[in-house]
């Protein structure tokens, strides 16, 4: 589903990503870990398609197609979801008319029908419950005041809402506590599905005990370096990136 | 019978505001307050004209009473007011050259909105009375002409006034004086909606005259092509417990150009006063320009106050989640431009006046952001 092959990015001029090589098939999670500065935003960031991350060398390919040449509103309506480290607040939005909004953007770009008001209301109070997102988070202006698991737990519920083929999820566990974090990842795990691909994206192993991969990969200054099972998370706990990241790959 | 010298007073007014207007003339570039508003130039030779312009108002509801002041036989409470709070040159030149305007006033509750219209060129006044207690919403409108309005408004104790003001795109230009004294407990909450003029500018003089007396200031502006729209505010704490919020936000497109300039003085011993001042735009062209001057003279020792002001682009952090999430650029763009306006509108209570303010903003969004 998603290919990535010798990916160089520049931001403003300096070279983050040097020479990544991915590979990510459908109904499989792959963890990226990798320490401050590696390059896990910027990953991200170029996969969403942020402006000013810039592709110098390499290809990023999604179901066999070119997803450099894309502005980020296309990729989404091809499926491409990133779950954000800092959502943004967005004073004078309604979370709920923000979500109608996307949802009926992502469907007008794919030849669907748009959804009124009332059929979006229902399908986002589904998958609110579960997610502990309530009437009056819906109803108040985009995660303004929103404390950091309600913001988390905000983007997961647009992930359940959109139903991404790709999820990329960047250091969603940062500023959660351990039931938050229990909640998120339980989110994540109901949209496991053999036709989606999810990339997560941490600093720490915790997150993993509760999302637990396929296949984990080390990235440290804008490389691969170490790749392994579900195992290799607690032998970073345990060892450090240092030492990982000095070893042979 | 009232004696002739008491019904001589508001003419003495307007013999000594005619005297200041000659001695002073029209306000240059060189005065300080307008810098960002070449008033002479905009106006050219012929002025505002000699004539008065016209002033209209949508059925009075009930507890309105309204005086002609084109009409004889001024009632005690227009000889009060009438004339008293003239704080520039521009207001004592509409109270010397107007021959005509409006004096309303409002005993008890007004039962629903009334509708206030200013057209055509030349001089107007107006005097606005809320009497100890009363209430009322007025909706204003600014039509198109070259002219100067004057405006008083007095509030009594415990009064509340909902005042907006709705200023479609004038094609000359229009300058509006307001001067506004509230009693104690009286409150005044003002939006205004400026589309701007070949020169457009409100004046607000506002003095906190009782204990709890507050104003709560907010507007938008949505400026395209080489519109100007100039909102000055003056609010003065006179006494303590006092408190005023200013919110202005202005989206300024093409050549245009978008001012805001506010002065909170906060007077000796008005100890507990509390002032709030916000004023941001966002300029939608390389060319467009906006000035945004908060100004603080505090001489109490115990008191309050914030200012702050803002001149941007849109957030590309906002932006690009909104793109991320399947909104494309230019719906991304008008969405964060609407949020960014909607903070200022959503202050407006009267449901029906917001929607009215809304749909105005959107119209002209259309235009300025196209």
């Amino acid at each position: 589903m998603l290919e990535i092959k010798n990916l160089h990015v520049s931001v403003a001029g300096k070279a983050i990503l040097k020479g990544l090589t991915l590979r990510v098939d459908a109904g499989q999670v792959h963890a990226i870990m990798g320490p401050n500065g590696s390059g896990k935003s910027t990953l991200s960031y170029v996969l969403a398609g942020r402006a000013g991350y810039e592709v110098t060398e390499g290809s990023i390919t999604y179901n066999g197609e070119d997803l450099v040449a894309l502005p980020p509103e296309e990729r989404a309506a091809k499926g491409v979801f990133l779950a954000m480290q800092y959502p943004v607040e967005i004073p004078g939005v309604t979370t709920m008319m923000f979500l109608k909004s996307a949802l009926n953007a992502q469907r007008r770009a794919r030849g669907e029908k748009e959804m009124d008001a009332i059929g979006v209301l229902k399908s986002v109070r589904k998958k609110a419950a579960t997610l502990n997102v309530t009437e009056e988070m819906l109803k108040r202006a985009l995660n303004v005041g929103f404390s950091g698991g309600e913001k988390k737990r905000l983007e997961i519920l647009q992930m359940a809402l959109f139903e991404p083929r790709l999820a990329i999820l960047d250091e969603t566990d940062s500023g959660l506590d351990i039931d938050a974090l229990r909640l998120v990842a339980e989110g994540v795990n109901t949209l496991r599905d053999p036709s989606r691909a999810m990339l997560v994206i941490t600093h720490y192993q915790r997150l993993l005990d509760y999302i637990v991969p396929d296949r984990i990969h080390v990235l440290a200054h804008g490389r691969i370096v170490a790749e392994g099972g579900k195992e290799l998370a607690l032998e970073l706990e345990a060892k450090g990136y240092e030492q990982i990241i000095k070893e042979p790959a | 019978m009232t004696a002739p010298l008491v019904l001589g007073l508001p003419e003495a007014r307007r013999n000594e505001a005619a005297a200041l207007f000659r001695a002073r003339g029209l306000p240059t570039r060189r005065v300080e307050e307008w810098k960002y508003s070449d008033l002479a130039r905009a106006l050219g030779e012929p002025g505002f004209g000699a004539g008065t312009a016209r002033w209209a108002t949508g059925p009075l509801p009930q507890g309105v009473e309204l005086f002609d002041l084109a009409g004889d036989d001024m009632p005690d409470w227009v000889q009060t007011h009438f004339g008293i709070q003239v704080p520039n040159v521009l207001s004592a030149a509409s109270l010397a050259s107007a021959n005509g305007g409006v004096a309303l006033r409002v005993r008890g509750t007004a039962a629903a909105p009334l509708a206030l219209e200013f057209s055509g060129a030349g001089h107007v006044r107006a005097l606005i009375v809320l009497e100890a207690g009363a209430s009322l919403t007025l909706l204003e409108r600014a039509a198109d002409g070259a002219r100067n309005s004057g405006i008083e408004i007095v509030l009594g104790a415990n009064a509340a006034l909902e005042h907006i003001r709705i200023a479609p795109r004038n094609a000359s230009v229009a300058v509006e004086q307001v001067a506004l004294k509230l009693g104690r407990d009286a409150r005044y909450n003002a939006h205004y909606a400026s589309f701007g003029g070949k020169l457009s500018r409100l004046e607000l003089s506002i003095a906190l005259d009782g204990e709890n007396a507050e104003a709560n200031l907010s507007g938008v502006s949505v400026l395209g092509g080489d519109a100007h729209a100039d909102i000055t505010t003056h609010v003065r704490h006179l006494v303590g417990r006092t408190s005023s919020t200013q919110l202005f936000k202005k989206v300024a497109g093409g050549t245009s150009r978008a001012v805001y300039q506010g002065k909170v003085s906060v007077a000796q011993h008005a100890d507990g006063s509390d002032s709030r001042q916000s004023a941001k735009a966002l300029l939608l062209g390389n060319r467009a320009e906006a000035d945004l001057k908060p100004e603080l003279e505090i001489l109490a020792d115990d008191v309050k106050c914030a200012h702050g002001a803002a001149v941007g682009d849109l957030d590309s952090d906002s932006l690009f989640y909104l793109r991320a999430r399947g909104i494309p650029e230019n719906e991304a763009r008008a969405l964060l431009i609407h949020a960014f306006l909607e903070d200022a509108m959503s202050r407006i209570a009267d449901e029906d006046v917001r929607e009215q303010v809304r749909t105005a903003v959107n119209a002209a969004l259309d235009e300025v952001a196209a």
